[in-house]
């Protein structure tokens, strides 16, 4: 999976999820579910990175779950029971949720744990013909993440010293947070300017990225052969 | 869209809204699953995340509201979704659609009012429609459309309320204290007060 081209897998993972949505159910979400967890078992991610993310969604999908058993919808239920020889519709409509919880948060995980951001930005610029300001600025700001991360922490604690309670939305925390965001940007943009970027020069790439033969086997069954094999089963 | 109407400057301070309401959410984040963990049982998980549902339309907003150009509603949220992107989570493959979902919401109303009316109402308003565009997303992508008729309602309610907090009140305030500060000359919202305070850090 690391070796796919960013914006091939980007779709590749998106587009059944479509179709997962289109079928409702829970069979699909699980199987869909089992083949991410596939992906990322043989794409060698942090098991403890992994497991620090799949806590909250498993929190989640039990909390759909309950959702889903104590408030289906009467009547106009777009579910089967019978397909899965559950008795109790409620359950089913519980599993149908916390099963799509699952097989998204499986899909973006093994998106987000195979992909080098850099080359994803860079990946999604060549192919999807996203405008280089756009790509480059967006770069720039993502660079800004940990400091602005730090600010917000610096932000409260400063107002904690003072022996002043502040929400994590107050105004008196996000007001010196926005200035700086302000400055920031004018700062970043001045200094890519400086250095000769211009939106619309066109730019020969640092890092081309390039369509290989399993991106388009990886498309073929993800866009293709697995909604295939939706409609026939 | 053309590009060349937009700087540089506008594009990187729309990705950097997008980043410091991704912070802001990430700090409500732990407060919204601890609350979803005690509501879990009840099957009422999702009134945790509709009570802090606002804070992801307060990006586009508040960019929309300084800098006052058509497609700042829809640029900004795309580009926070981007930044949602880039910090790797779960929910980020489906996360650029909904960006794009939302930042349409928002921008419906600014273009109805013809990028001419920047107050609680219109910035409300945004927030109000960004809310029911993801709703109807919802419906079908997450299929709450197999959810209780009363419970969807309610959910939607309370995703209003939040909207217009965060999006109406709060991004009209921060606007607002950030223009007077100074650091806002160069964007509409600058240029339109007189005599702003300069800004002492």
């Amino acid at each position: 999976m690391r070796s796919l081209d960013p914006a091939c897998k980007f779709v590749g993972l998106l587009v059944p999820t479509f179709f997962l949505a289109a079928f409702s159910n829970p069979f699909w979400n699980l199987v869909f579910f089992a083949l991410c967890f596939l992906g990322l078992c043989f794409s060698k991610v942090n098991l403890k990175v992994f497991v620090g993310i799949m806590a909250p969604v498993l929190l989640m999908a039990f909390a759909m779950f309950m959702t889903g058993y104590h408030f289906p919808a009467q009547g106009n239920l777009p579910v089967n029971a019978q397909s899965l020889h559950i008795s109790s519709s409620a359950v089913y409509n519980g599993l149908l949720m916390s099963s799509r919880v699952l097989a998204y948060a499986a899909a973006g995980l093994l998106f987000a744990l195979t992909t080098d951001r850099i080359i994803m930005v860079r990946s999604f610029q060549q192919h999807f013909h996203l405008p280089q300001a756009f790509a480059y600025g967006l770069l720039a700001a993502w660079g800004v993440f940990p400091h602005m991360a730090q600010e917000y922490r610096r932000a409260r604690v400063a107002l904690r010293m003072r022996g002043q309670k502040a929400w994590p939305v107050s105004p008196a925390v996000l007001k010196p947070l926005l200035v700086k965001s302000v400055r920031w940007s004018e700062e970043l943009a001045i200094a890519m300017e400086s250095k000769g970027f211009s939106g619309k020069a066109k730019r020969t790439q640092f890092q081309p990225c390039h369509i290989k033969p399993v991106d388009i086997l990886f498309l073929l069954l993800s866009c293709v052969v697995w909604p295939t094999l939706l409609f026939l089963l | 869209m053309k590009t060349e109407t937009w700087k540089l400057r506008d594009i990187i301070l729309m990705a950097i809204f997008g980043v410091v309401f991704a912070v802001v959410y990430l700090a409500v984040f732990d407060g919204g699953m601890a609350l979803s963990a005690a509501l879990a049982p009840a099957g009422l998980s999702n009134y945790a995340f509709e009570i802090i549902y606002g804070v992801w339309f307060m990006a586009a907003t508040l960019a929309a509201y300084i800098i006052r150009k058509p497609g700042a509603a829809l640029i900004t949220e795309m580009l926070a979704s981007a930044i949602e992107l880039l910090m790797g989570n779960s929910g980020g493959l489906t996360v650029v659609l909904t960006g794009l979902i939302q930042g349409a919401g928002a921008e419906v109303v600014f273009l109805l009012f013809r990028y001419k009316k920047w107050n609680f109402v219109s910035m409300s308003l945004a927030g109000m429609l960004s809310a029911v565009f993801i709703f109807c997303y919802e419906l079908y992508y997450l299929n709450y459309i197999a959810l209780a008729p009363s419970l969807l309602i309610g959910q939607l309610a309370v995703r209003f309320v939040s909207a217009i907090v965060f999006s109406g009140i709060l991004c009209k305030v921060l606007g607002d204290l950030l223009a007077r500060t100074g650091v806002l000359k160069s964007y509409a919202i600058g240029a339109e007060l007189k005599q702003p305070d300069v800004y002492d850090d």
